[in-house]
């Protein structure tokens, strides 16, 4: 290293040979103190429970109705939304419940909103999420083959939770078109006209990796929720004379899309040097594990055990909207209890940054 | 052909929004709207380089032609784009065993845009002009790189287009229907990408002859604006520019890219679309002059990572003892 001038003899490994020749011991070491006043550090400097500080910068893109910026750490993702629209005439099998009658209802917010919301998004295929990791982002994902195991699963695992916590709302999507009343027949009494949906509103939420150091998931998950608080639709209608779909480019008639809360997502590793099977031989001491906050690229390497814990605070009491889980079984439910409180930490910081984000 | 790795479009297809306004037949307003050239004809855009964006590559760089004044939002249709760029480069590396013996480095470049860096989304799919990007920009940086020191490896230099130089101005699509010529813009991110890939070769430490730079010079013909520029003896309004930005001007003639070595006088990389007749030679002389405009910046921004990265060195060679407080105790056991 440029550190080193000169090259002293040395019986011992530097720090950074030391972590590539046995990584394991080498966050061992670093995990279990030597003395007891001294809390346990990982190799990058942060305790078990810190998480790395994130930043977010919203509306640099010019071609995107939203986007953002997130920096985790030496984790940085990009994230722009466009808006396109899908013309319901083009939709070769419709829906088989009619948008027309719960489009006459637009503010059902209700719980069994949020069902009909999921469906109508999922199965119009509204939400585009894709996730590129083939930027040079790290080493282990090189352009020129098709998208990497873990880009697909990031790509999949967004794309389930946008859906399944009902982030952006169906009616939001609607284009309706409202035909004026028919008056030249007499013989049908003055029927309200009834509101169509003449399109959808399509998000196409690309996000692509600058830098990759662990986490992915995390970023990734936050950049989409930055762009989309972020997204502005313009006012669109349904022009007859044309027939076909107008916006207008004022900036003043567009609106904000409309969230359903804010989730965030936490990730925790852990890390067991003993096997991490949770099973505490009698003659051993006890086996010794740590749940490590937001994992940096050389500890999921060394972690088999991995905890996805999305948690929403946004209303008066905080709501766990998903819990992933692989890798082994360390974490039962005691401690499944003190990684949510953590997520719970981390929603308030996470929070704070992107109401920052989009002033 | 659906591409069942990724979340695909829904299948009715969709369209990007309309905007009322420019369906209005009311070509004076659109007119109105059509960006011009404020900066004299020899005068480069403003650029902002900087080094070691991506941790986990060995070298990487980020490069952005920002835009001269911030347009006021008032409108949802974007203006102007900007041309945003990062490069990472990995390696050198060794090859795989299943690759032939190479006596030099094998260089792969890889140019892909995102979707969102135009203002047609574009596909995941590498297509024809990304792939033509990346040979050009192989042949830039072939002859820069000392490629004997490394025999049996491999750099893959992986540049991504977040924003991209567009083709025209907007307007121009919707009067005129079809883009007539096209691929103007192509012709400036080449240019950004043998620069910036050049910043990231440099933060990753691979030896080179020198630092190439990509530099643009246009024939542009604008009937509105006579007598602005310099007249070349082209054409009665025809004058060059370095630096084009296609949506300022309503026509372009000729447009030439290097990729230029400032301290050798060399050039590694030519490349001329369009007509430009007799004053071909004189083209290339201005992408020359705007590349060694641009071999400043990128001379600072380089001196400037290097002192950052050695700044402990050079502490340690001017105080001393000082050095040692920098060194880990690990060392020091021995």
């Amino acid at each position: 290293m440029a550190t080193k001038p000169t090259v002293a003899p040395s019986l011992l490994f530097p720090r950074d040979i030391f972590a590539a020749l046995s990584p394991s011991p080498f966050l061992l070491a670093h995990l279990s103190p030597q003395t007891q006043d001294t809390p346990p550090i990982r190799p990058n400097g942060r305790t078990a429970a810190e998480f790395r500080k994130p930043t977010i910068n919203t509306s640099s893109l010019t071609h995107c109705s939203g986007s953002a910026v997130v920096r985790l750490g030496d984790t940085a993702v990009v994230c722009g939304v466009r808006a396109e629209i899908l013309l319901a005439s083009d939709i070769p099998n419709p829906p088989a419940s009619n948008p027309t009658i719960r489009s006459s209802n637009p503010s059902n917010t209700t719980t069994n909103g949020d069902e009909d919301d999921a469906t109508e998004v999922s199965s119009l295929s509204l939400l585009v999420p894709n996730i590129e990791l083939a930027t040079g982002s790290a080493p282990t994902h090189l352009p020129g083959s098709p998208p990497s195991a873990l880009a697909q699963s990031l790509t999949s695992r967004i794309r389930s939770l946008l859906l399944s916590t009902c982030l952006v709302r169906a009616h939001s999507l609607r284009i309706t078109y409202c035909p004026p009343p028919v008056t030249s027949d007499p013989e049908i009494p003055d029927a309200p006209p009834e509101e169509e949906v003449k399109a959808y509103w399509t998000l196409y939420i690309d996000t692509m990796f600058i830098s990759l150091d662990g986490n992915a998931f995390d970023a990734a998950w936050a950049a989409v929720v930055a762009a989309l608080r972020d997204t502005r639709l313009p006012k669109a209608w349904w022009d007859e004379d044309l027939e076909r779909i107008l916006c207008s480019d004022v900036v003043g008639e567009s609106r904000n899309l409309e969230l359903n809360g804010l989730p965030v997502a936490a990730t925790f590793a852990v890390f067991a040097p003993n096997g991490g099977l949770g099973i505490v031989q009698d003659d051993e001491e006890e086996e010794k594990a740590w749940v490590l906050s937001d994992p940096d690229a050389f500890e999921e390497g060394l972690c088999l055990e991995a905890v996805t814990v999305t948690v929403d605070c946004t209303g008066r009491n905080s709501r766990i909207r998903r819990i992933e889980k692989n890798g082994g079984g360390l974490i039962g439910r005691e401690l499944m209890k003190s990684v949510a409180r953590r997520a719970e930490e981390r929603w308030k910081e996470w929070s704070a940054i992107l109401e920052k984000g989009n002033t | 052909m659906a591409d069942r790795r990724r979340i695909n479009a829904p299948s009715g297809g969709t369209s990007a929004p309309i905007f009322a306004s420019t369906v209005v037949k009311n070509p004076k307003f659109l007119q109105s709207l059509r960006p011009t050239r404020t900066r004299q004809p020899d005068q480069l855009r403003k650029i902002f380089l900087k080094t070691g964006l991506t941790p986990s590559a060995s070298g990487s760089a980020y490069l952005e032609i920002p835009l001269l004044l911030p347009t006021t939002a008032q409108s949802l249709i974007p203006s102007r784009s900007s041309l945003k760029l990062t490069c990472a480069v990995h390696g050198p590396k060794p090859l795989p065993r299943s690759a032939p013996f190479s006596p030099h480095l094998l260089l792969t470049t890889t140019v892909k845009f995102a979707p969102f860096a135009a203002r047609a989304r574009r596909g995941y799919i590498r297509d024809s002009s990304e792939r033509d990007l990346g040979v050009h920009l192989e042949t830039a940086l072939r002859g820069v790189v000392i490629g004997e020191r490394w025999p049996k490896s491999g750099v893959d230099v992986i540049v991504t287009v977040i924003e991209g130089e567009e083709d025209g101005w907007w307007g121009d699509d919707i009067t005129a229907g079809a883009n007539k010529g096209g691929g103007w813009g192509l012709m400036s991110v080449l240019a950004g990408c043998i620069t910036v890939a050049s910043a990231a070769i440099a933060d990753a430490g691979i030896d080179c002859v020198d630092l190439v730079t990509g530099g643009v010079a246009a024939i542009v013909r604008n009937p509105d604006a006579k007598g602005k520029g310099r007249d070349d003896g082209n054409g009665e309004d025809s004058y060059t520019v370095l630096d084009p930005c296609p949506a300022e001007h309503q026509e372009i003639i000729a447009t030439c890219v290097v990729g230029y070595l400032a301290g050798r006088d060399e050039i590694t990389e030519l490349w001329v679309k369009g007509e430009p007749g007799a004053t071909t030679e004189k083209l290339v002389d201005r992408a020359v002059h705007a590349a060694s405009a641009t071999a400043t910046v990128l001379r600072e921004v380089v001196k400037e990572a290097v002192e950052l990265k050695y700044r402990d060195v050079i502490g340690g060679l001017n105080g001393g003892l000082k050095a040692s407080t920098f060194s880990s105790e690990v060392e020091m056991a021995g």
